[in-house]
C-alpha cells in the first residue's frame, strides 16, 4: 500500500538532496551515547532536561518567533530549552508585545518556510537577502534550526528507502535531528537499528525516547512502535520505565502502562487464531476470555471461538459466537455459531442462526453446506445418522480433509456437480484459485448435464448439484445450481486478480443481484487499492464511494480512504477518518493513521 | 469570416514580432501547463506501473512444458510492466491437498529499444540475487507453511544451465521451488532480451523429487528469438 509518507518523503527526499553538502552540522551535545566506535548518537533529552549550560547571552529569535506565531507547543518547549541553557535566565515580559523590526533584516519570511519544512527555500532567501545587504548575517538559531530539519529529511528519506546505515548516519551525525520535538526520526533510527541487526541500539534507542520526552501518548506510542522489534520482556520494561521515569507535570502516564496489556491482549488473540489446540496455557486463556469479556471484544469472542471449534469443544465455541453475535451481529460471527451448533448436531439452531444472513453472506451460505450437505460422497441420506465425514471436515475448517474425502468419493462412485462445486470452495480455501475455478467450471457442465438424465439417478442426489434442500427450508431468493457455480467462478477470478477480464464478464454473467453487487463490490475494493499504488487518490475516493453504495465499507477500506484524502492534502478529513476507525477498533494500522496525520496537521515531526 | 487586422506577412516587421511573441507565449503557456500539471496529466507516469494480470492460451505463452499427467497446465495469464519486462504466470494441476498453487513463473526483461525507455525504467520485477537466506526462508514459509525446508546443497542443471532449489517433504507430499535467472546476454539470451528469471513451485504426492522437477528441468523456453541452450554452448 502507498504509505503515507509519500508526500513528506518526496518533499524532504527534494530537501534532502539539494542540501545535501551545504550543511554545517551541529555538533552532538554533551550527553551523547557511545553507540559505534568513534560515533555518538543521541535522542536529545526533552527540552528542559538538557544539562549543557550555554555561556553568553541566550538567542531568543525562535522563541520570539513561536510567539508571534502563536505555537504555545514550541513556544514553552523553548522557554524550557533556554532555561535548560541558562538556568538564570526569564522568558522576556514583552514575549507576545508586538516587536519592532530587529535592525537589519526581519527573519520572519525565513521562519515561516522553515515552518512549512521548506528547507531549501528558506536557504535560498537567505542566500538571496544575504546578496542584497552583505552585512546581515542569519541568526545562529535559524542556522541551527535549517540544519537540524536538513537532517531530519535526510533521516526521513534515507529510512523511506530502506537506507538504514544512512538513517543511523544522519542522525550521528546531528542528534537534534532526532530529539523529542522530532518523535518520528527518532523512531526511524531505531527501526534502523533494529533493520541493521542491532537491536541492543534499537532497544537502547526507545528506552532514551520513552524515559526522556515527556508526553504520556509519545511514550504510549514508541511502545506500540518497539513492539515490531522488540521482545516482550523488553517491552515490559520499556513500558515500566515509561510509565515512571522522568514524569512531568500534568501528564497521565496510567495510559503507558495500559499500552503493555494491549499489546498482549494482540498477541495472545494473534496466538489464538495460529494455536494448535491445546497450545495456549490455561492461564493465557483465562486471561484474554477475562479480556475479551471485559472489553466485549466481538473480534476477540470469535478468535476464541474459533479456538475451541477446532478443538471440538463445540459447547463453548457456540458461547463465544453467541457472545461476539450479541455484542455485534456479523456474518463472521453467525458462520462460526452454524458450525458450532452444528458440530452438537443441533442443526435447526444452526439454520436459525444463519437464517438473517442466508443468501447474503456467502460464508453463511458455505457454512450452511456443513448443516444440510452435498450429497453423493458415498450412500444415502446422511441426515439421520448426524454429520457426515465430509460435514465434520468442514465443521474443522480442515479444508485439506475436505478435498481428501472429495478426490475418495469421487474416485469411489464418480463425481456430483454438488461434489465438485464443494471441492472449488475447498480450493479456494487453500489458496487455489485457478483450480477452484475449473471446478467450478466443471460443476457448472455437469450441472447442466445432471437435468439431461431426468433426476433418474438419485434425484436427490445433488439435484443438479445444489447443496441444500430448498423447497423444504423455504429460501426466498436462493441462487440456482448455476448461479453458485459463476459465482464461485467469479470468486476464484477476483482471487487470481483477473480483475479487468471479471468486470468484462460480470454484467453478462448468471448470478443473483446479490451476489452481483458482492462481486462487484470486491472488485471496486481491489480496483480502490490499484489506484492508490498508482497514486490515483480521486480514483480511490471514486471508487470507494461507489463501493459504500452497495454495501458497508470494511475497516481496512477505511483505512484506504484515510491515506488517499491524506495524499490528496485534506488532512482533516483524513483525520476524522482515521479517529473514526480508530475509535471503533484501535489497532495498529489506525493509530499509526491518526498519529501521523495528527503530526502533519500540527507540523509536529 | 471578416479578416482579422493581423497580418501574418513576412513583409511586416511589426506583425512578425507580434506573432513571435504569440508563438513564444503560446510555447511557455503550453509548457507551464504541462509541467504543472494542468493540462490533463496524471501526475505520475503510469506506464511504468505493472499492468492487471490477464488470462492467455498456453499457446501463448514462451515455453514449452513436457507433457505430465500430475502437473497439466490449468491456468496462464501474463502482464506487463513497462515496455521492458513482460511476466507470465502458468498455474500447474496440483494433486496434492497442500495449499498452494504449483506453478511456473516467467519473467523477460528486454532491453528498451529508444533513448526515452532506456531514460525512463520502471523498477526491476525481480530482485538480484534472486534469494537471499531470510527472503528465502520467507518465501518458502509463505509457500509451504509449517514444513520443514532444506536448501539444496548442490544446484541442478537445465536446459538453461544450473539452477538452485529447495525441497520440503511431509509424511505423504513432497514439494520444490527452483528458481533460476539466465543472463547471459552474451552467448545465450538473444540481443533484445537482458534477462529471464525462472521460478517453479510443485507439490506432489510421495517423495520423488526428481520427479516434481521434471517439468523444470524439460521445459524449453520459446521466444519469439531463439535462446540457446546449455548444450549449444558446450561446457558452460
Amino acid at each position: 500500500m502507498t504509505r503515507p509518507v509519500l508526500l513528506s518523503a518526496l518533499l524532504l527526499a527534494g530537501i534532502a538532496a539539494t542540501a545535501a553538502g551545504n550543511c554545517a552540522w551541529a555538533q552532538a551535545n554533551g550527553g551523547g551515547r557511545a553507540l559505534a566506535p568513534g560515533v555518538k548518537v543521541e535522542v536529545a533529552p526533552a527540552p528542559g532536561s538538557g544539562s549543557a549550560p550555554a555561556a553568553g547571552k541566550v538567542d531568543e529569535t525562535a522563541l520570539r518567533y513561536y510567539a508571534r506565531i502563536g505555537d504555545g507547543e514550541r513556544l514553552e518547549a523553548e522557554i524550557a530549552r533556554l532555561r535548560a541553557l541558562d538556568p538564570g535566565w526569564e522568558p522576556p515580559k514583552d514575549l507576545f508585545a508586538p516587536q519592532p523590526t530587529t535592525p537589519g533584516v526581519d527573519e520572519t519570511p525565513f521562519w515561516n518556510l522553515l515552518s512549512a519544512a521548506k528547507v531549501a527555500e528558506a536557504r535560498a532567501a537567505i542566500a538571496e537577502q544575504r546578496r542584497k545587504s552583505p552585512s546581515w548575517q542569519p541568526s545562529d538559531k535559524l542556522l541551527q534550526e535549517l540544519d537540524t530539519a536538513e537532517s531530519a529529511g535526510r533521516i526521513r528519506s534515507a529510512s523511506d528507502t530502506k537506507r538504514w546505515q544512512e538513517v543511523v548516519d544522519a542522525a550521528a551525525a546531528h542528534p537534534e535531528a532526532v530529539a523529542c520535538n522530532r518523535l518520528d526520526n527518532a523512531w526511524r533510527l531505531a527501526e534502523a537499528y533494529a533493520e541493521l541487526k542491532q537491536a541492543d541500539r534499537a532497544f537502547d534507542t526507545y528506552r532514551t525516547i520513552v524515559s526522556t520526552c515527556p508526553k504520556a501518548k509519545e511514550r504510549r506510542d514508541t511502545i506500540f512502535k518497539a513492539s515490531r522489534y522488540l521482545s516482550p520482556d523488553q517491552l515490559r520494561e520499556l513500558t515500566a520505565l515509561g510509565a515512571t521515569a522522568n514524569p512531568a507535570k500534568g501528564e497521565d502516564y496510567s495510559t503507558v502502562r495500559t499500552a503493555e496489556a494491549e499489546l498482549e491482549t494482540g498477541r495472545l488473540l494473534e496466538r489464538l487464531g495460529n494455536a494448535k489446540p491445546g497450545a495456549l496455557t490455561a492461564a493465557d486463556l483465562s486471561r484474554i476470555q477475562g479480556i475479551v469479556r471485559d472489553k466485549q471484544d466481538a473480534d476477540g469472542a470469535i478468535a476464541l471461538g474459533w479456538y475451541f471449534q477446532k478443538q471440538k469443544n463445540f459447547a463453548e465455541a457456540q458461547s463465544w459466537f453467541s457472545q461476539a453475535n450479541g455484542w455485534a451481529p456479523s456474518d463472521k460471527a453467525a458462520e462460526g455459531l452454524v458450525l458450532a451448533y452444528n458440530g452438537l448436531g443441533e442443526k435447526a439452531q444452526a439454520r436459525a442462526a444463519a437464517s438473517p444472513w442466508k443468501g447474503k453472506s456467502s460464508r453463511i451460505d458455505q457454512a450452511l453446506k456443513a448443516v444440510d450437505p452435498p450429497r453423493g460422497s458415498g450412500g444415502g441420506r446422511s441426515g439421520p445418522q448426524g454429520p457426515s465425514e465430509l460435514d465434520r471436515a468442514l465443521a474443522r475448517h480442515d479444508f485439506a480433509e475436505c478435498l481428501s474425502i472429495i478426490r475418495s468419493s469421487i474416485a469411489k462412485s464418480g463425481p456430483t456437480a454438488g461434489l465438485l462445486q464443494q471441492r472449488g470452495w475447498c480450493l479456494l480455501e487453500m489458496k487455489r484459485p485457478s483450480e477452484a475455478e475449473a471446478a467450478f467450471a466443471e460443476a457448472q457442465a455437469m450441472a447442466a448435464r445432471e437435468p439431461a438424465k431426468g433426476g433418474q439417478s438419485g434425484g436427490g442426489n445433488g439435484a443438479a448439484g445444489t447443496t441444500r434442500t430448498p423447497a423444504a427450508s423455504g429460501l426466498p431468493q436462493k441462487a440456482t445450481p448455476a448461479q453458485e457455480n459463476a459465482y464461485g467462478q467469479a470468486v476464484a477470478r477476483l482471487a487470481t486478480g483477473d480483475t479487468v477480464g471479471l468486470t468484462r464478464d460480470l454484467p453478462r454473467a448468471n448470478m443473483t443481484p446479490a451476489q452481483k453487487a458482492e462481486i462487484r463490490a470486491s472488485l471496486m475494493a481491489t480496483e480502490a487499492n490499484r489506484a492508490l499504488e498508482d497514486k490515483r487518490y480521486n480514483d480511490v475516493l471514486r471508487l470507494l464511494d461507489a463501493r459504500k453504495e452497495l454495501t458497508p465499507e470494511p475497516r481496512n477500506l477505511g483505512i484506504l480512504r484515510g491515506w488517499a484524502l491524506y495524499n490528496l492534502m485534506r488532512f482533516d478529513e483524513a483525520y476524522a477518518q482515521f479517529k473514526s476507525v480508530d475509535d471503533r477498533l484501535s489497532t495498529e494500522e489506525s493509530r499509526e493513521g491518526v498519529s501521523i496525520t495528527w503530526k502533519t496537521i500540527y507540523h509536529d515531526w | 469570416m471578416p479578416e482579422t487586422s493581423i497580418s501574418c506577412t513576412p513583409h511586416s516587421g511589426m506583425a512578425r514580432t507580434g506573432w513571435q511573441r504569440t508563438a513564444l507565449s503560446a510555447v511557455l503557456a503550453a509548457a507551464t501547463l504541462l509541467t504543472s500539471g494542468c493540462a490533463g496529466w496524471v501526475r505520475d507516469n503510469l506506464t511504468q506501473a505493472p499492468t492487471p494480470w490477464r488470462r492467455v492460451q498456453p499457446t501463448a505463452l514462451p515455453v514449452t512444458l513436457p507433457d505430465s499427467r500430475d502437473f497439466p497446465i490449468v491456468a496462464a495469464r501474463m502482464r506487463d510492466t513497462g515496455a521492458v519486462y513482460k511476466s507470465y504466470i502458468v498455474v500447474l494441476g496440483n494433486p496434492t491437498v497442500l495449499p498452494g498453487e504449483n506453478r511456473l513463473s516467467i519473467d523477460v526483461q528486454t532491453l528498451p529499444d529508444s533513448l526515452f525507455g532506456a531514460l525512463v525504467q520502471p523498477p526491476r520485477v525481480f530482485p538480484v540475487p534472486l534469494y537471499t537466506m531470510e527472503t528465502l526462508l520467507a518465501t518458502t514459509k509463505r509457500e509451504f507453511p509449517g514444513m520443514t525446508v532444506k536448501v539444496a546443497d548442490a544446484a541442478r542443471r537445465n536446459r538453461y544451465g544450473d539452477y538452485d532449489y529447495v525441497t520440503t517433504q511431509d509424511a505423504e507430499n513432497s514439494c520444490v521451488l527452483a528458481w533460476q535467472l539466465i543472463s547471459d546476454h552474451k552467448r545465450m539470451l538473444p540481443e533484445r532480451i537482458e534477462a529471464v528469471r525462472l521460478e517453479y513451485r510443485a507439490c506432489g504426492i510421495g517423495s520423488n523429487v526428481r520427479a516434481l522437477l521434471a517439468p523444470f528441468d524439460g521445459l524449453s523456453l520459446t521466444l519469439p528469438e531463439t535462446v540457446l541452450e546449455a548444450q549449444d554452448l558446450g561446457a558452460m
